[in-house]
């Protein structure tokens, strides 16, 4: 199943919309909760994906975080939209979550993924560059990735991601920075390979 | 490659659509149901906690009216009754009359 909302979209759901489900979710709609829930599901799972680079380590902390905002919808201030609320608790579940592991593996970024290497073959051209992007997110500071994430693959703005981060405006916009140039340089290396 | 401004307001599409690939959690069905799952859950356990509360509370209660009462009832059955002054057992009509009748019989007669 695709996402059944995209986040850009899902971003400029009405508010009221999205308050009005919370208000049923809370009074126990199901339905309501899991209309938030497929809507939600995408960017809570690529936001934990994002700090924790495991996909099942990913997928258990968006579901903690979705059921714990469940249990704190009572909480939620209905003139603020819903998201950056959310994406507040699930990126503190990752992060939680990324703390609790024992042994945290960080493995530099391979030398021959960097710097070129063997150029893989036209059918597993994709699948490289997103395993090259995910070790350069592994590599970044854990806020710069979920700031770049937030802005460029959700389409939140600057201040959504200062809430949902709870640091200043200006300090999202230096991690989105960083985190561009970085990355950038990864995706101009890969260009000029292909 | 030009290097962005620092403060670049725009999301970058081609940079954020490879991200997008990259963080892809796949199928969203199995997530969404197991989330679902969960939730039902978790609002039955919630529930049986509320009644589990609740029936303590309640058994808490029965209990010390059970207590209330019996000492109430108790304390109604235990307590004396007046006995009765020297008026009251001289003015009292009697228990047995004939006996009365008798003795007055008796006293006339001899």
């Amino acid at each position: 199943m695709a996402d059944p909302q995209p986040p850009q979209r899902a971003a400029r759901i009405a508010q009221q919309d999205e308050a009005d489900l919370v208000v049923r979710a809370a009074a126990g709609d199901r339905a309501a909760f899991g209309v938030l829930v497929e809507r939600y599901a995408g960017v809570a799972r690529r936001v934990a994906r994002a700090v924790l680079g495991s996909p099942e380590d990913a997928d258990d902390a968006a579901q903690d975080a979705l059921l714990s905002a469940l249990v704190k919808l009572d909480q939620y201030d209905p003139r603020r939209p819903f998201g950056p609320w959310l994406l507040r608790i699930v990126a503190n579940a990752a992060t939680d979550r990324r703390r609790r592991r024992t042994v945290r593996r960080v493995e530099p970024l391979d030398a021959g993924l960097t710097a070129g290497g063997p150029r893989p073959d036209t059918t597993t051209e994709r699948r490289a560059l997103g395993e090259r992007l995910r070790q350069a997110l592994g590599e970044l500071p854990e806020r710069r990735r979920m700031a770049v994430v937030l802005f460029d693959v959700e389409g939140y703005t600057h201040a959504e991601i200062a809430a949902v981060l709870g640091i200043p405006e200006g300090t999202v916009r230096s991690e989105v920075f960083h985190a561009r140039r970085r990355l950038r340089a990864l995706l101009a290396d890969w260009k000029e390979e292909v | 490659m030009k290097e962005p401004l620092p403060f670049d307001h725009r999301p970058d599409t081609m940079l954020g659509e490879a991200l997008r690939r990259a963080l892809d959690p796949g199928d969203a069905a199995p997530f969404v149901a197991r989330v679902l799952a969960r939730a039902a859950e978790a609002r039955v356990a919630s529930w049986d906690a509320v009644l589990a509360r609740w029936a303590r509370a309640g058994v808490a209660a029965a209990v010390l009216v059970a207590l209330a009462t019996g000492y109430l009832v108790g304390r109604a059955s235990a307590a004396p009754t007046p006995r009765p002054s020297v008026y009251d057992a001289l003015m009292a009509p009697p228990a047995h009359p004939g006996e009365v009748e008798i003795v007055l019989a008796s006293v006339i007669g001899n």
